[in-house]
């Protein structure tokens, strides 16, 4: 049955890429065309006026790519041209285009978002970092996508590392770094109102004004407000899953010297809505879903002042404070509030040797209450965690195709003590088209205060004869983080003018993985009804062999389509320690897809009228169905301020699954939805 | 059953959609790389400039463009300009590391990767030298050329006629007619 419904979700796929491949291909195809007098591949374009250059469409490489062209790593950058075009209302969902994310919407205002395996509600082995703030909450350990908005309008680019960057960016950069950098404010002058509604997205508006503020410096001030509908619940249900966010922000850069830039931004946020969770009682009725609230009131300000030296070298400062407070996941309110300072120095010795180094300290002060019988218990309740590091990396170029990177993080957390990342890369360009790769890194994903502070129900287990047990999941007092030694390869090509090839390959060996294992069983008559605890404790028992392999392909068909598609692959393979009986890995490979291809087409119409559309397949975890997402959007310009926009996604199905039900809240249904905006800037 | 008759659906509007694509846009142009039509820009910038006596040791000399930081252009630049000559100046690409010696160039061209425009722009004011460059707001930071990408597809270029004036260089009326002049 799950067999046929496999090869019948393949097939299923395969015919909707052709769908919406022939039509493409039908149209790109080289048509006999005309000879104008000249073929542009040999061109002379210095015999052009400078008014015919002036109309000459050009690639849009941008310099970003080019830097990362010649990188030892797996990089995707996603433009805000990309962003634009993908008619994507929330950063989840924008990073469905970057081969190898994982992103499965859990309910509606919760994502799993992965790299390379081990997805879950709690993703733990990807840092997140918005202007260089990390988002990673080191409570429940991962990241709360519900929290994280930045008005799409104004992101410069999403840097998405695939593969460990715990040499440059630390702790928890064990599977990937995706990288939300927004525009300098010099970038973002007048006025931009956008408002749009939908079926699923009821409404997403956004105000906006930057400008010059003095003869030296630039601002820009926005708001944002958002309200999600309620989805459906697996039975067919309205699910309590609606929510909704009001954002506040400004971001300003000034130039203080010739030598000296400074960047300050802020943000004020909140957000409400609501969740499904089963909650469990020692009493009657033991296990019932309850309606819990999700709100987050989120504050933070930065930062960053850049100095360039006489000799060039450049250093860098950045400090910031972030403030959450949330109730959700259980009832359970936290507070978080966290300083960081982080120093850089980046100089060129000799002509061979390009060094970074850094420091980076970081104060965390954590208070998590429990309200209710069934919340998440953590004991004790508050906490302070400091974090201190140093890196230092050394790019050394050995010929003029061949350079070597070599350099370690040293840091220092209050669970494991001193942990050491490095790593090594050696990249070897043959030709300004071809890049290939190799490189070899040490990372870590250190203990959170889920895994070591943690005591909650978690299960009602069915005994007979009207008995019960209830499995109670602890924290182990005597963590250790999670270790990744990675090999990996790449090779880049530049094929013509019109396609390009990024190929990458992977080997992962994981030590001392979360487990959760099962202790003896004891009877309780402590509260409530007599009952039988089955304690399970977090360990770190379990060791990972994962491989996969990354594909992208770009195809700049003409100058008015272009089309791109992605492939990941993966198989995780993790062995639970055989010392303990019934042990099992805490982020399950059966929770990752192992194949996620995707292809996405941009079509510009008419000079103002562009069409894009994509499709994604994701093969079946272990408790979802594959299913396959088309999205679409039409956007027309009415002259150069105003723009319409027609988005429609989860095009092919009426509703599916992306994720199951998850520790304790319960998944809902991803559904089709149309969405309409309007934008006009001034 | 439902499903299939839902992607023959979409298949007839896709169809139709890209049939109207058809209709409506002519034979599409290769697209051209940024670099390919800078390098054109560059050489139409020697002849739209006139540089002052004192900028050429010999009348004979040629018009030496300079790039500066990691070059992005790589060949592109040299085969442009290549036999070219400009008011009997033929015209000359050199790759420079250090903005010290830009002294006796009459273009610099500051790729995006280099570290400090701004600084370097200071030394080489009033200096006799056409700066181009295509890092975001370069005119208006004090060089004379900025290239910008609009919308992603099409080349612009702002000039700041303070600084031309200032290197005493003329620009003429024909190029600015199509560039946008900023100001400091």
């Amino acid at each position: 049955m799950e067999r046929n419904c496999l090869r019948c979700g393949i097939f299923r796929t395969l015919g909707s890429v052709a769908t919406v491949l022939l039509p493409v291909l039908w149209l790109t195809f080289p048509q006999p065309r005309i000879a104008a007098g000249q073929t542009s591949g040999s061109q002379d374009l210095t015999s052009l006026s400078v008014e015919d250059l002036m109309n000459i469409e050009v690639t849009s490489v941008s310099r970003k790519e080019q830097k990362f062209a010649k990188t030892g790593a797996a990089v995707f950058v996603i433009t805000q041209e990309d962003i634009h075009r993908s008619g994507a209302t929330n950063i989840p969902d924008v990073l469905r285009m970057a081969p190898g994310v994982d992103v499965a919407r859990i309910d509606a205002n919760r994502w799993a978002v992965s790299i390379r395996g081990f997805n879950s509600l709690y993703g733990n082995k990807v840092l997140v970092l918005i202007d260089g703030r990390s988002v990673y909450s080191d409570s429940f350990s991962g990241v709360n996508w519900d929290q994280q908005d930045v008005p799409l309008e104004d992101i410069d680019r999403i840097e998405v590392i695939r593969g460990p960057g715990g040499t440059v960016w630390g702790a928890n950069a064990v599977n990937g770094v995706i990288n939300i950098i927004t525009k300098d404010s010099r970038k973002t002058h007048g006025g931009l109102i956008g408002a749009g509604g939908g079926n699923q997205t009821a409404a997403d508006s956004l105000v906006q004004y930057g400008g010059t503020a003095g003869s030296n410096g630039s601002y820009r001030a926005f708001g944002h407000y958002f309200g999600i509908n309620n989805s459906v619940t697996p039975g067919g249900q309205p699910a309590t899953d609606g929510w909704n966010g009001s954002h506040g922000g400004f971001r300003s850069d000034w130039d203080l010297s010739t030598r000296d830039t400074l960047s300050v931004q802020a943000d004020a946020m909140r957000t409400s809505g609501g969740e499904s969770i089963t909650a469990i009682f020692p009493n009657i009725p033991l296990q019932t879903s309850l309606n819990e609230p999700v709100t987050n009131a989120l504050a933070d300000v930065l930062a960053r002042w850049e100095h360039t030296l006489a000799n060039g070298s450049q250093t860098s400062l950045q400090v910031y404070y972030d403030y959450v407070h949330r109730v959700g996941d259980t009832g359970v309110a936290e507070y978080h509030r966290t300083t960081d300072v982080e120093f850089q120095y980046h100089l060129a010795v000799g002509s061979r040797h390009d060094v970074v180094w850094g420091l980076d300290y970081r104060f965390d002060n954590v208070d998590l209450y429990s309200p209710f019988e069934y919340s998440a218990i953590f004991s004790p309740p508050s906490h302070n965690d400091s974090l201190a590091a140093m890196f230092l990396q050394d790019e050394i170029t050995i010929t003029k195709s061949l350079s070597v990177t070599v350099g370690s993080k040293l840091e220092h957390n209050v669970y494991t003590g001193f942990e050491y990342e490095p790593s090594a890369q050696m990249v070897w360009t043959p030709s300004a088209r071809q890049t290939l790769w190799v490189s070899a890194a040490r990372a870590i994903r250190q203990p959170a205060m889920i895994d070591v502070d943690l005591k909650s129900g978690v299960a009602v287990v069915p005994l007979g004869g009207g008995d019960f047990g209830i499995a109670a999941l602890s924290g182990d007092a005597h963590p250790k983080s999670e270790t990744l030694r990675d090999f990996e390869t790449g090779y880049r090509h530049k094929i013509g003018k019109r396609l390009s090839v990024d190929l990458t390959g992977f080997l992962s060996y994981y030590r001392n993985l979360e487990t959760i294992e099962p202790q003896d069983p004891f009877f309780s008559v402590d509260s409530g009804l007599p009952h039988l605890v089955i304690p399970e404790v977090f360990a770190f028992n379990a060791n990972g062999r994962d491989y996969g392999a990354e594909v992208f392909l770009n195809w700049d068909a003409s100058s008015r389509l272009k089309v791109s598609s992605g492939y990941s692959f993966l198989n995780m393979l993790t062995t639970p320690d055989a010392s303990a009986t019934g042990s099992t890995v805490y982020q399950p490979p059966g929770d990752s897809p192992r194949h996620q291809p995707q292809v996405r087409a941009h079509l510009r119409l008419r000079r103002n009228l562009d069409w894009d559309a994509s499709m994604a397949w994701t093969s079946p975890l272990a408790n979802v169905a594959s299913y396959t997402r088309v999205d679409s959007r039409l956007g027309w310009r009415a002259g150069e301020s105003l723009e319409f926009s027609v988005v429609g996604q989860n095009l092919t199905s009426p509703r599916h699954l992306e994720f199951a039900d998850t520790l304790e809240i319960n998944g809902t249904l991803v559904v089709r939805s149309v969405f309409a905006r309007v934008q006009w800037r001034f | 059953m439902a499903l299939l008759s839902r992607s023959v659906r979409l298949c007839l509007i896709l169809a139709n959609l890209s049939a109207l694509a058809r209709t409506a846009a002519p034979p599409a142009d290769e697209p051209l790389g940024e670099y390919e039509v800078k390098a054109a820009f560059i050489y139409n910038f020697a002849r739209y400039v006139e540089w002052p006596q004192k900028s050429f040791r010999s009348p004979a000399d040629p018009i030496a463009i300079c790039v500066l930081g990691g070059d992005p252009m790589g060949h592109l630049l040299d085969e442009a300009v290549s036999g070219k000559t400009v008011e009997k100046h033929s015209l000359a690409v050199r790759r420079i590391a250090e903005i010290r010696e830009a002294g006796t160039c009459q273009i610099v061209f500051f790729a995006a990767s280099h570290k400090m425009p701004r600084e370097a722009l200071a030394n080489l004011r009033m200096s006799g030298v056409l700066t181009v460059g295509e890092t975001e707001g370069f005119a208006r930071r004090g060089g004379i050329i900025g290239f910008r990408v609009e919308e992603g597809h099409h080349i612009r270029f702002d000039v700041n006629i303070e600084a031309a004036r200032d290197a005493n260089l003329r620009i003429s009326s024909q190029l600015l007619s199509l560039a946008t002049i900023v100001k400091r």
